[in-house]
């Protein structure tokens, strides 16, 4: 019988229990925000995996659901339609017994509504402790950070972060690679990488994890990265990443491919001719697949253009590792949820 | 020295340069009042108009520059350059000052305020007020504003090039023109359209008068957020290509050049360049003996795209040994928050090195002046998401302070600084035929120089002296600028504008 | 943090008083049929391994030990930050009918054991739950007690109770210590939070 455990029937976690101090003196968990992964070193990073395991562990008994956020109001506000995001950070709250506030400002940037500092200045008058916010404008949630007195987790904004995303996806690639470590693993991520907030958070986590990171796509969407990626390893606590056009030099021998949504909307700025074309060029199918290692894991953020991006029978395939993704969606946010009730003022 | 009565008003915070204390006035004198007697010893004079600077002393009598005499051997011991400097009064040859039509962002009044107190006597109003300046009897309006604030700083006017700044129809010039505007833009945006470029030129040329164009290729800049390149790539803010406005230049020179042959009058100013490409560009005409002149910003010198992510060095500051560009999140350059909309502007802080060419251009004269683009902004339009913050920068009362930061940092002459803020853009109103013809222009009836038996038009600042920008310190309303907070040399003790006060450190209402 | 650590308890009497829990946990069960041990993250978790290795030498039987975390269940969320660590629950048996027998270090407010129950009903439903201690130390907050105290420790609320166990803290000792100051928060030290 082992005591002493992470998530039932996941790999141990990865640092072992004597290298986390207990009584340690300072806080092992100091933010509280979280807007994004780059405020994380690499230690901060395996905390949330841990907490994660705890939070696995937690969604596999009978009955779902601890008391450690009772009594707190998680209000969740997102300017931005995204049913399964939303419903997963629901999911987390409520299985952390919060008491969850839904708003839906489904407000376009053009009508001249209330503005968000006077939203948020409104819900924390109605009481929310904990805000949950998605944006399409990037950096909206560090205006609400500045305004809101208690925790803004980002749930994802503009083109820029989507640290819950990024912190499942390396929960998840963890989870099913030989040794559960990223270190050295080529990671490829396909697709829209320009406008994706899902890649530049990954950017982050990854090269701190030690991946051997790709981001590949067709040109107009991979606009800009050459000099990050050039500064990259020379970044305190990252590695490098590398970018290319190039698909078959980017899959061949990949440990993981995450394939990204393609949206109809880059075809009327140009930046494609069409989605048939992408696919022809950059679909990640079977064949293509075959050039990555036997065991590769395929990721894919949600939701799917399947038949675009990725072909069928590869988000269905055994490899296919898609459906985790959205159980440990959960398990990361409990985790940060979880975190950041900790931390009150001075935490940044 | 002397003083005709009462204590002087700062000797405070003038003490400590030179061996006395160099400025002396009467006391408790107003803004709009004539200087009845000023004395201004052992300070650092700089005469851009006469190419000479030193250390001098003048005699303002009656609002007349009565004595401007230059100090030499043991008399000149101890002034330099560091301390208190008298300079000619400065021109903007581009401010909003956004009234009419929004007067919570700033008034004529206020604005002008902040001139005086940024070291301005002579400013030039962009037209993109509501209504925008395309008919005479706007630019009554802003006159009448003008002269009910009672200042004594000269508020120029430029009128639009269409009606309503809506890049159709021409504006109506030629009234306009009778009335007395300097010259011609539709300031916020490029005039788009090449053909009504063209025929702006040939008419606007007929009138004597310029085409100032804000150099910048809309489609290539919808929805753009940041200067396009690595800050804006890892913020994942919408890329703004510096080749939208080197495009524009390049093609407003080669319409310029091809009207010339029929118009001889046509000018071509280029506002707040922001590029390396876009000064080459100008270069190229000026060398070809096009009459084509521009200006740079305080901001575009000094500021880069890295403050964007929470940098908060210069921009000279930027930029390594072999004059790339350093990356702020290597050597923990990031102190700010991110995404400040103070620095949202139109056109976008670029990188280190474009910074570095603009300051380049004003060493080199390529850039004719600096111009602030001062664009004072209500809260309403400031705190909100970065991509939907209103641009502009609030300007006036820190551009002396951003290039005073230069000349400290040594990047800049304090004689090429102080011609960058007054025969610069004196030469450039010089430059247009129907302006000098007017002949009521104080900016250009007086050259700025320190000329003797001329009414005052000065500006004392102390290099010495330090003062914090703050929204209390400023006299704009527009509180919008990324220097909120930090220090600044260069106060600004006293600003005369044809005889009269226009600031004075310390003095009620300033 | 320099503290005068006096010595309440040795090896050897930490050895006798597992022993004697382990009897009067059979004796007032009757026997060992329905009886599980669930041993408190942290130190409570070997104390229960102990107990079920002195049952098993005297009744030769093998009671099922598991682990309770009761980190989400605690009361004050301002205890995250300063150990934010989630050691860990895995209870291989079903509660269901059971008599529990929970297993923690010290008990002082009961706060900790008020925690653990709600925790434990979240896994079945047992036919009793009943609570076994190293140290009582008095200061009760909830209507809480113990049915097997190793040692019962009258103790002022500025003083520290520190247990030591061997498979955590590689020696087996039991300390009181008076605190420095009025520090109230006494988080992440052993055998405080009751
Ligand atoms: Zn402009």
């Amino acid at each position: 019988m082992t005591l002493e455990i992470g998530a039932s029937g996941s790999p141990a976690s990865p640092v072992p229990e004597a290298a986390i101090p207990v009584s340690a003196q300072a806080p092992a968990w100091r933010h509280r925000h979280l807007l994004d992964v780059d405020v994380l070193d690499w230690s901060e990073i395996e905390l949330v995996m841990t907490t994660t395991d705890a939070m696995r562990e937690v969604l596999a008994r009978p009955i779902a659901k601890v008391p450690a956020l009772r009594g707190r109001n998680v209000t969740i506000l997102f300017y931005e339609a995204s049913t399964r995001t939303r419903v997963s950070f629901e999911v987390a709250a409520k299985n952390l017994s919060a008491d969850v506030v839904n708003i839906a400002a489904a407000t376009s940037s053009v009508t001249k509504g209330e503005s968000l500092v006077d939203t948020i200045r409104t819900v924390e008058a109605l009481g929310a402790q904990m805000l949950v916010m998605r944006h399409a404008v990037s950096g909206a949630p560090y205006l609400a950070a500045a305004h809101f007195g208690g925790s803004v987790l980002n749930g994802g904004d503009g083109w820029h972060a989507h640290p819950t995303q990024a912190l499942l996806d390396l929960y998840t690639m963890r989870e099913h690679l030989p040794g559960g470590s990223v270190a050295g693993r080529k990671v490829v991520i396909l697709g829209d990488i320009l406008h994706s907030r899902v890649a530049r958070s990954n950017i982050w986590s990854l090269t701190a994890a030690g991946a051997d990171l790709w981001l590949c796509g067709p040109s107009t969407l991979l606009r800009g990265f050459d000099r990050w990626a050039a500064a990259s390893p020379r970044i305190p606590g990252h590695g490098r990443f590398q970018v290319t056009s190039d698909l078959g030099a980017a899959l061949a021998g990949a440990d993981v491919v995450m394939a990204l949504r393609i949206q109809r909307e880059r075809m009327a700025g140009g930046l494609l001719p069409s989605l048939r074309e992408y696919a022809a060029r950059f679909g990640l199918t079977r064949e293509r697949l075959a050039a990555a290692r036997p065991d590769v894991v395929v990721m894919h953020p949600g939701p799917m253009n399947e038949g675009v991006e990725i072909a069928p029978d590869v988000a269905t395939d055994p490899r296919s590792v898609i459906t985790n993704q959205v159980t440990n969606g959960v398990a990361v946010r409990m985790a940060l949820l979880y975190l950041l009730a900790g931390v009150h003022g001075e935490g940044r | 020295m002397s003083a005709t009565s009462g204590a002087a008003g700062h000797a405070g915070e003038t003490s400590g340069v030179g061996s006395g204390e160099p400025v002396r006035e009467a006391a408790g004198r107003r803004a709009g009042e004539v200087v009845a007697e000023l004395e201004i010893t052992r300070a650092w004079l700089v005469d851009p108009a006469a190419g000479r600077e030193g250390p001098g002393e003048i005699v303002v009598s009656n609002g007349v520059l009565e004595a401007v005499t230059w100090l030499e051997g043991a008399e000149a011991k101890g002034v330099g350059p560091d301390g208190v400097v008298v300079a000619p009064g400065f021109i903007d040859l581009h401010a909003h000052l956004r009234e009419p039509g929004n007067e919570d962002a700033e008034t004529i009044a206020s604005g002008l305020s902040a001139a005086a107190h940024g070291g301005f006597t002579t400013v030039c109003l962009m037209p993109n007020s509501v209504p925008a300046l395309d008919e005479p009897s706007v630019l009554a309006r802003v006159r009448a504003a003008a002269i009910a604030s009672g200042s004594p700083v000269e508020a120029l006017a430029h009128g639009a090039v269409t009606v309503g700044r809506a890049g159709e129809q021409l504006a109506a010039l030629g009234e306009l023109a009778d009335a007395g505007i300097v010259g011609f833009s539709d300031d916020g945006a490029c005039v788009a359209n090449p053909t009504i470029l063209r025929n702006a030129f040939l008419y606007a040329g007929m009138l004597g008068r310029p085409i100032i164009d804000h150099p910048e290729l809309a489609e290539l800049t919808r929805g753009s957020e940041a200067n396009e390149g690595y800050i804006a790539s890892v913020l994942g803010l919408k890329g703004w290509p510096a080749a939208a406005e080197i495009a524009a230049v390049e093609r407003d020179i080669a319409v310029l050049a091809e009207v010339l042959r029929d118009e001889p009058g046509a000018r071509l100013h280029l506002t707040h360049l922001s590029t390396a490409g876009a000064l080459a560009a100008v270069r190229r005409a000026k060398a070809a003996g096009l009459p084509v002149t521009c200006d740079v910003t305080p901001h575009h010198v000094g500021f880069t795209d890295e403050w964007l992510a929470g940098a908060r060095r210069w921009a000279w500051e930027a930029l390594d040994a072999n004059g790339a560009a350093r990356d702020p999140w290597l050597d923990g350059a990031l102190t700010a928050g991110p995404y400040d909309t103070s620095l949202r502007v139109n056109p976008p802080l670029r990188g280190p090195e474009e910074a570095a060419a603009c300051l380049a251009a004003l060493a080199d004269g390529t850039a004719d002046a600096l111009a602030t683009d001062h664009a004072p902004h209500t809260l309403v339009d400031k705190e909100v998401e970065f991509g939907l913050a209103a641009n502009g920068i609030s300007g006036l009362e820190t551009a002396l302070g951003v290039l005073l930061a230069a000349v400290d940092a040594g990047r800049l002459t304090l004689s090429r600084a102080i011609a960058a803020l007054t025969t610069g853009p004196a030469a450039v109103l010089a430059g247009w035929p129907g302006v000098v013809a007017s002949g009521d222009i104080r900016a250009l009836a007086q050259p700025r120089g320190l000329v003797e038996g001329a009414p005052a038009d000065l500006v004392v600042f102390d290099r010495s002296d330090r003062w914090r920008v703050t929204p209390e310190s400023l006299a704009s309303k527009g509180k919008n600028t990324p220097l909120l907070g930090r220090e600044l040399s260069g106060r600004v003790l006293l600003t005369v504008a044809a005889g009269r006060i226009a600031y004075e450190e310390g003095a009620a209402g300033a | 943090m320099p503290m005068s650590g006096r010595q309440i308890m040795t090896v050897e009497e930490i050895r006798r008083a597992v022993i004697r829990i382990s009897h009067e946990i059979v004796e007032k069960q009757a026997g060992t049929s329905g009886l599980v041990l669930v041993g408190i993250q942290r130190r409570g978790v070997p104390l229960a391994r102990r107990i079920a290795d002195a049952i098993a030498e005297h009744e030769g039987v093998r009671l099922p030990v598991g682990a309770l975390d009761i980190t989400f269940y605690r009361d004050d969320l301002s205890l995250i930050a300063q150990s934010p660590v989630v050691k860990g629950t895995d209870l291989p048996f079903d509660l269901n009918g059971s008599t529990v027998v929970l297993v923690d270090d010290v008990l002082y407010t009961g706060r900790t054991i008020r925690a653990a129950m709600d925790a434990l009903v979240d896994f079945g439903r047992p036919r009793a739950i009943r609570l076994a201690v190293l140290i009582d130390r008095g200061h009760r907050e909830l209507p809480i007690r113990a049915d097997h105290v190793g040692k019962n420790v009258p103790t002022s609320r500025e003083e520290v109770v520190k247990v030591h166990l061997v498979e955590v803290d590689g020696v087996d000792e039991v300390e009181i210590e008076r605190l420095p100051a009025p520090l109230g928060e006494t988080v992440g030290v052993s055998g405080t939070t009751g």
